[in-house]
């Protein structure tokens, strides 16, 4: 190293020392140590930014500096929230709370929907199809049991789905599904039930009934623990809610 | 951070960032409001760093942004441009001379350094980051840091040298005298 490329590298050591044992520096300042011009160069150099940092400590602060400082400190402690309370995590929390509302509800509102679908279902093939008779030997204990004027259908029925589908009940199908129908009367009146097993979104269907309404005939589907029923009449939903 | 911390933080080292400030700024109330940005920033951003031993260079390096931010670049590259080779060789001005300069006149000279110069430079002077430190700050190899300090010290000097030559009113250059000749005759 020459005494210029350690002039270069000296220039940037401070006056006060502190850089001593900054290893960038310790080779300048042995050669500055062992040349007299080197030596005597770097001693004027230090007087002079000596003098410098003096003047530089010597600029006044003007006075309420500190006091603005500090008091615009305080503003912003003031209007800092916490991280929690920032609008974006505020906004994250609120998606997250909406997504679990959404998937704790969403069986619930699609099984509602399935229950629509199923009364309607039912309603349309009252309605619309002729015949209603494909009855096999195995419906005669069923049916008699559905058409006893004491029976509350409301809590469900002895139904061995298999077993009726086998002996020859009217089947249907609703959503890839099959559907049984039974046919019975009370107090002068024609009703249907129509039986499907509680499984996919169907497991949800609520245990009350939920009623509806469609040119003429009404329905109201409800479920038990295995399945789901939909109960249809032409007169009108009191009619339904007394057989319940 | 408590309150305690936020006043030791700001008792500490807002005098050496308003004098920072105002070697980069056009005027003290700018310099003043690029201090208390500075500590702004830190009180709404600053609590993050968990390192306080870097709160120093944090600090510096925020009050530098927040000057870059608020001026256009294209100024700075101009300066960088317009510096003079020969204003690498050192004007030979004694310290004492310096020394004897009031704190306005040295502040005047060092405003008038360019700009690429004027921050390493201040900053070197106030003492408080190394070269290294000052690299990180401004966000340059350290060794443009020693490059500019080099060549930064001898344009403040040539400064400080002409700002001593108008105090001390000029330097009187003697009229040379002329002989009278002989008449025509």
């Amino acid at each position: 190293m020459d005494n210029e490329e350690a002039k270069f590298i000296l220039r940037a050591y401070r006056p006060s020392g502190v850089d001593a044992g900054e290893a960038a520096f310790c080779a300048s300042l042995e050669q500055a140590k062992r040349d007299p011009a080197l030596g005597a160069w770097f001693e004027r150099e230090q007087a002079h930014d000596r003098a410098m940092t003096e003047k530089m400590r010597g600029v006044a602060v003007p006075a309420g500096l500190r006091d603005a400082i500090l008091a615009g400190g305080k503003m912003s402690a003031r209007s800092t929230r916490v991280w929690w309370s920032q609008p974006r995590w505020m906004a994250l929390a609120a998606s997250v709370m909406l997504l679990i509302g959404l998937a704790v509800s969403w069986p619930r509102l699609a099984a509602t929907r399935a229950e629509k679908r199923f009364g309607e279902f039912a309603m349309n093939d009252m309605l619309h199809v002729p015949s209603h008779a494909a009855h096999g030997p195995g419906m005669g204990q069923l049916a008699a049991l559905v058409s006893d004027p004491q029976r509350k259908l409301g809590g469900g029925l002895p139904i061995d789905f298999e077993a009726l589908r086998a002996n020859g009940c009217r089947t249907l199908s609703f959503a890839g599904r099959d559907v049984l129908e039974v046919c019975f009367t009370r107090d002068g009146g024609d009703y249907h039930v129509y039986v499907m097993k509680k499984t996919g979104d169907m497991r949800a269907v609520r245990e009350g009934p939920l009623f509806a309404r469609e040119d003429g005939a009404t329905s109201a589907v409800w479920s038990d623990d295995a399945h789901v029923y939909a109960l249809v009449g032409s007169r009108g939903a009191e009619s339904l809610r007394a057989l319940l | 951070m408590a309150d305690v911390d936020f006043i030791q933080l700001v008792d500490r080292f807002y005098p050496a960032l308003y004098r920072f400030a105002l070697s980069l700024a056009r005027s003290e109330a700018d310099a003043c409001d690029l201090t208390q940005q500075t500590f702004y920033v830190w009180a709404t951003k600053g609590q993050a760093l968990r390192d306080a031993a870097r709160a120093k260079s944090w600090l510096f390096t925020t009050l530098y942004r927040e000057f870059l931010r608020g001026r256009r670049r294209g100024e700075r590259m101009t300066a960088l441009d317009t510096v003079a080779e020969s204003e690498v060789e050192q004007a030979s001005l004694a310290p004492e001379a310096v020394l004897s300069m009031d704190v306005e006149t040295v502040v005047a000279a060092l405003k008038d350094v360019d700009e690429a110069f004027r921050a390493p430079l201040t900053l070197f002077y106030l003492e408080e980051l190394s070269y290294q430190e000052i690299a990180d700050v401004l966000e340059i190899p350290a060794g443009t840091v020693m490059s500019r300090l080099s060549r930064g010290k001898a344009q403040l000097r040539a400064k400080l040298t002409a700002a001593k030559t108008n105090t001390d009113g000029g330097t009187i250059v003697k009229f040379p005298e002329f002989k009278e000749k002989a008449g025509h005759g």
